[in-house]
């Protein structure tokens, strides 16, 4: 497309651009680490509590820390658990009893699935609400959009889960209401978990879009397209949306991280056998390291996600360079 | 107050004053103490012994769960406004400070608040409840953390946006000191933007206050609150969905309201063009 | 050949605008080959008028009665469809703003060739053969180059020049201009009214042109309809109208625009009394971004009492050059002293105590005063900051307000009760409240129709006379400058060019560029 030729010509700043955006992303990602690790092993007594159980007795808690090293200085025990994390050790689960990267990496593919089933109608349903109110501002239909996009961002996703289960699994059993996915895969038990992830994020989507589409649509260069002889319906597929859609994208992009903590409490309310029902179970049980890891992978996700946006923003957009 | 007469503000308006009247009136309209346990699990509607009907019936410890739903709303909204009070104080102040001096100041604060942005808010929510115990102390230290870093970015776009105009430039040039400046010139002309986005994240505590307590992570029980209520019910909806369904109705409401209360308060975009 | 008729065409305003309506029964012909100018301020209609003759109002507009004729088709009442095959092909238009006009995310070959795609049949490669014809015939250079880039690429000139390829692409009749130039630069301006004169003259087009401005009316109009709150007070051939304007509203309008000859040698104020040594001194300015100079090695002097006013275009620095004076940016380089005292080095309370000595005025009236706080509180704020008590700065506000020939009552509203000439008066008298030596006014005009232009200029004229106020103008018109100055300086890539009185600036203008300024200023001579 005649867009390359100008990212070509600006190509020389693209690789110094990608330089400090992965740059800063590695800075965050260390002060991260260093925020997680305080705030979770800062007071040892309280890891050792937290491990051993209330009723362990000092004795046994001082010797448990005595063992694990948990007495050298603070600075010295985060340097050494950021090695170890570098490098793939990513310790071990107390509750259940796995080495935590093996125990993380399937449940992330899970919950990948199901966020990529879930974006799969996010994304065309969101965008066309958007660009059919935005073009029709004022109308029924935009009326109708906008009140339903204000009311599902309005129901947190377990509130929506809970009627959507009432509806289609109590009353009208069309559905099953768990997706433990016990035997296999089953298309059915994805069903309801998807749509409490869509019905909160497409309504969202769909009100950026719009006021995306109505900004464009005011925009001088919609008149002049308007004035030269072109249809309405040419003036929008032509026109608005290759500069509408910009932001909006860019927006679903960043829906991803977003999705990671919707995921949580979808994973939770249906028992599907993801990150988020992980990380849940680690909070429950003070799983320490399971925890540490499960917020690093988020963080590294949430972080990749929005260089990967700013990039796509960049590209779409001719107006940008990498400067 | 004009902007009150909109339908949208209205019907806001309305949900959120109605919320607001039961929890200042809990004591009055709760027909049972929260706390106190009768016969479990009756349906809505049933009558107890004494001939004192449960309207929405009780839950797997017997308490009655309308009572619950009433002084649940004082817990929800005492706690999300407190929360939501305390991230604006610190995302305001920030936001202020980095969009008017900008330079390191901007630097330093840019980069905290990105690094706790790149937490998913609900992971955020476990670390801190998990770091620290769950009690209502702690979900506003939680809902702070959360909201200030988005809060400090709108303040300081909108201040950035305003140190240019040339109203500031004026109060510069005359010597006006930077405080009044930033509290006389700045602050008040943002003001419409904010009392917006404040009603809406005033929501979003509410929300967070209802998935950690769905998740056990809330507020200790036997504290009344909606999130907690859907999750010690959770597992008998099958047979009881009053015991799910009640709460997740009152907190969607509560949220409704406060959405298009801040719809309707938004500045009426597209205005009319003047004629040439 | 009368092209188009617009005969009692009437368009109604919204539910309550200010009036009912926008255009009231206006008539008008337009010719093969004439330019026909319809002139009015803000708010007259004009724009109003050719987005219905176009059929395409401005939202919330809406044609209630009249007819427009295109040739012998009757284009009011048409579908939109059939409006589709007409506009574009028969009757094209262009307008303000050239580089918002074109979509920042095609080449704007693409957006030629697309007139192409819509009204004729030609292979991919014929239309863009066409399109490349047509920037060449636009003087528009190394047009390979043009055709492939985005719009943000181009300057305002050039994205103009685009526009107007793009309108006349399939040759059509009428050529609607909405404002064309009014966002350019003066040397540009010259230039693309100079390539519509050319269209009118080589290729026989009839051209409708709506501007504000009487110096480009008088440089290309053929005949002129002056228009005012929706009607067409006067029409007629343009030299008729420029020389002897029948209907007192034209008169007033012509009046109102400044000369471009300065009025005889106006008297420096206050010449007896005034200390010896001038009131602010320049050496040496200089502000550096990066490589960049914006402001490079600016020196002069302003004399107690007189007014010095420095011209130049956009992005020549000047108005980085009154930022840096009333430190608001702080210069790489150079000194600025102000009653003989350093001004650069002062700090802190030193600053907060001199800083009434320069103060100043702004572009924008909309953005220049805070919506929420009331006139008077304003003012008197500012007198407080230069050392008055509370019921003195009370007293001096309404003083102030009286002196810039506002009501009273203007002292308990808020802004966005007033207009855009009486907004600059709020500022002006906002600026006098602290007893200033020197008052700049960056480019404090630009935004206000011709008439309040005039009363603002007499406003500030009147003061200098009475306070022995030393002005410094930045202005981009050199018809402005020449009214009030005494001295003028020419400004370009940050530098003084050439600086002297006004009469010889005007007269007999040394550097090259000066005169291309001169040359370019619209309607020199007639107006």
């Amino acid at each position: 497309m005649a867009r390359m030729s100008v990212v070509d010509a600006q190509a020389s700043g693209l690789p110094r651009w990608l330089l400090l955006k992965i740059g800063g992303m590695v800075l965050t990602m260390i002060a991260v680490s260093f925020l997680v690790f305080s705030v979770l092993e800062l007071n040892v007594d309280d890891v050792a509590v937290k491990v051993l159980g209330q009723f362990s007795t000092a004795d046994q808690r001082a010797a448990w820390l005595q063992e694990g090293g948990y007495n050298a200085p603070f600075l010295l025990r985060y340097l050494r658990w950021l090695g170890h994390f570098i490098t793939g050790h990513w310790g071990n689960s107390t509750y259940y009893r796995e080495d935590v990267l093996t125990l993380i990496a399937p449940r992330l593919a899970a919950s990948g699935l199901l966020a990529g089933a879930a974006l799969l109608v996010i994304v065309p349903v969101g965008l066309a609400l958007g660009v059919i109110a935005g073009v029709r501002e004022g109308s029924v239909v935009d009326r109708l959009v906008s009140v339903f996009a204000i009311v599902t961002t309005s129901i947190p996703e377990f509130a929506s889960a809970v009627f959507l289960t009432s509806l289609f699994v109590f009353w009208l059993s069309w559905l099953p209401g768990v997706s433990t996915m016990a035997d296999g895969f089953h298309l059915r038990e994805l069903v309801l978990p998807v749509s409490v992830l869509t019905l909160y994020s497409a309504g969202y989507i769909a009100r950026m879009t719009r006021s995306s589409m109505i900004q464009v649509m005011q925009s001088p260069y919609i008149r002049t397209a308007r004035l030269k002889g072109n249809s309405m319906r040419r003036v929008i597929l032509r026109h608005a949306l290759r500069n509408a859609l910009i932001t909006p994208v860019t927006v679903i992009m960043l829906q991803i991280p977003w999705l990671l903590s919707g995921v949580i409490v979808v994973e939770v309310f249906f028992a599907y056998q993801g990150f988020g029902t992980l990380l849940y179970q680690a909070a429950l049980n003070t799983d320490i390291d399971l925890i540490e890891a499960c917020t690093m992978v988020s963080v590294a996700v949430v972080v990749t996600t929005q260089v990967a946006s700013d990039l796509l923003y960049a590209w779409l957009n001719p107006r940008m360079s990498f400067r | 107050m004009k902007a009150l007469t909109r339908p949208t503000a209205a019907t806001g308006a309305l949900l959120v004053g109605g919320w607001l009247l039961v929890a200042l009136l809990s004591r009055v309209l709760a027909p049972y103490d929260p706390l106190h346990s009768m016969i479990p699990l009756m349906t809505p509607g049933a009558r107890g012994p004494d001939g004192a009907v449960f309207w929405l019936g009780t839950d797997a410890l017997g308490r009655d769960v309308l009572s619950r739903l009433i002084y649940g709303a004082r817990t929800v909204i005492v706690v999300a406004t407190a929360a939501t009070l305390t991230a604006y104080a610190v995302g305001m102040g920030t936001g202020l400070l980095a969009g008017y001096f900008r330079g390191r100041v901007d630097t330093v604060l840019s980069f905290f608040a990105n690094v706790i942005l790149s937490f998913p808010v609900l992971v955020l929510y476990i670390v801190i409840i998990v770091a620290l115990g769950a009690s209502a102390a702690n979900v506003v230290l939680a809902v702070t953390f959360g909201s200030a870093p988005a809060i400090f970015r709108i303040v300081r776009a909108i201040t950035i946006d305003l140190r240019s105009r040339d109203f500031i430039a004026a109060a510069i040039i005359q010597g006006e000191s930077t405080w009044r400046i930033l509290l006389v010139e700045i602050l008040p002309n943002s003001s419409g933007a904010l009392v917006v986005d404040f009603c809406l994240r005033l929501g979003y505590s509410a929300i967070t206050m209802g998935v950690l307590g769905f998740l056990g992570l809330g507020l200790p029980p036997p504290t009344p609150d909606w999130g907690g209520m859907v999750n010690e019910g959770r597992t008998m909806a099958f047979a009881f969905p009053h015991l799910v369904l009640f709460p997740c109705v009152a907190l969607s409401s509560l949220v409704l309201g406060l959405s298009l209360l801040a719809d309707g308060l938004r500045e009426p975009a597209g205005r009319l063009r003047r004629v040439g | 050949m009368t092209i188009l008729s617009v005969e009692g065409l009437t368009v109604a305003l919204p539910q309550g605008a200010d009036r009912p309506l926008a255009v009231d029964q206006a008539s008008l012909e337009l010719r093969q080959g004439e330019i026909l100018c319809i002139v009015g301020e803000s708010g007259s209609g004009k724009s109003a008028l050719s987005g219905a003759i176009m059929g395409a109002p401005a939202p919330g507009l809406k044609v209630v009665a009249g007819s427009v004729r295109l040739g012998d088709q009757e284009l009011t009442g048409l579908s939109e469809r059939e409006w589709c095959r007409i506009r574009g092909r028969r009757i094209a238009m262009i307008f303000q703003e050239p580089m918002a006009a074109l979509n920042p995310a095609i080449p704007v070959a693409a957006q030629i060739m697309e007139v192409f795609e819509l009204h004729a049949r030609m292979s991919h490669a014929e239309r863009h053969e066409r399109a490349l014809a047509l920037i060449r015939a636009m003087q528009l250079p190394d047009p390979e180059r043009i055709a492939a880039s985005y719009p943000h690429q181009l300057s305002g000139g050039q994205c103009q020049r685009v526009i107007i390829a793009m309108a006349l692409a399939m040759s059509p009749e009428v050529l609607i201009a909405d404002e064309p130039t009014t966002a350019l630069d003066v040397t540009t301006q010259a230039q693309v009214l100079k390539l519509i004169r050319e269209l009118r003259t080589a290729h026989g087009h009839a051209i409708l042109f709506i501007t504000h401005d009487f110096g480009v009316v008088a440089e290309i109009a053929d005949r002129i309809a002056v228009m005012r709150h929706g009607r067409i007070v006067e029409m007629g051939a343009a030299r008729r109208v420029l020389t002897q304007p029948e209907h007192p509203y034209t008169r007033e309008l012509l009046a109102a625009v400044p000369s471009l000859v300065p009025p005889a040698s106006p008297e420096p104020v206050a010449a007896a009394d005034s200390p010896s040594h001038p009131v602010l001194t320049v050496t040496g300015l200089q502000k550096k971004y990066g490589r960049v100079r914006a402001v490079n090695e600016i020196s002069f002097d302003l004399e107690r009492g007189t007014t010095l006013s420095i011209v130049g275009e956009s992005g020549c620095g000047k108005s980085s050059l009154a930022r840096l004076i009333v430190r608001l940016a702080e210069p790489t380089a150079g000194r600025v002293e102000v009653n003989g005292k350093c001004f650069l080095s002062l700090r802190g309370r030193e600053l907060r105590a001199s800083c009434r000595a320069v103060q100043m005025i702004f572009q924008d009236p909309f953005g220049s005063l805070n919506p929420l706080r009331r006139v008077g509180a304003v003012i008197a704020r500012a007198a407080v900051l230069a050392g008055a008590d509370r019921r003195t700065a009370r007293d001096r506000a309404t003083e102030l307000i009286d002196r810039v020939g506002l009501p009273r009552e203007a002292l308990d509203r808020r802004p966005a009760a007033f207009s855009g000439g009486q907004k600059q008066r709020i500022g002006i008298a906002r600026a006098l409240a602290m007893n200033p030596d020197v008052l700049i006014a960056d480019e404090s005009l630009s935004a206000l129709d011709a008439s309040s232009q005039a009363q603002i200029l007499e406003l500030l004229r009147k003061l200098q006379k009475e306070l022995g106020l030393a002005i410094l103008l930045i202005t981009h018109d050199l018809r402005v400058a020449a009214q009030i100055s005494q001295r003028i300086a020419v400004m370009q890539g940050g530098r003084i060019v050439e600086i002297g009185s006004a009469e010889q600036v005007i007269n007999s203008p040394g550097h090259p560029y000066t005169r291309e300024l001169l040359e370019s200023a619209p309607g020199r001579g007639l107006v």
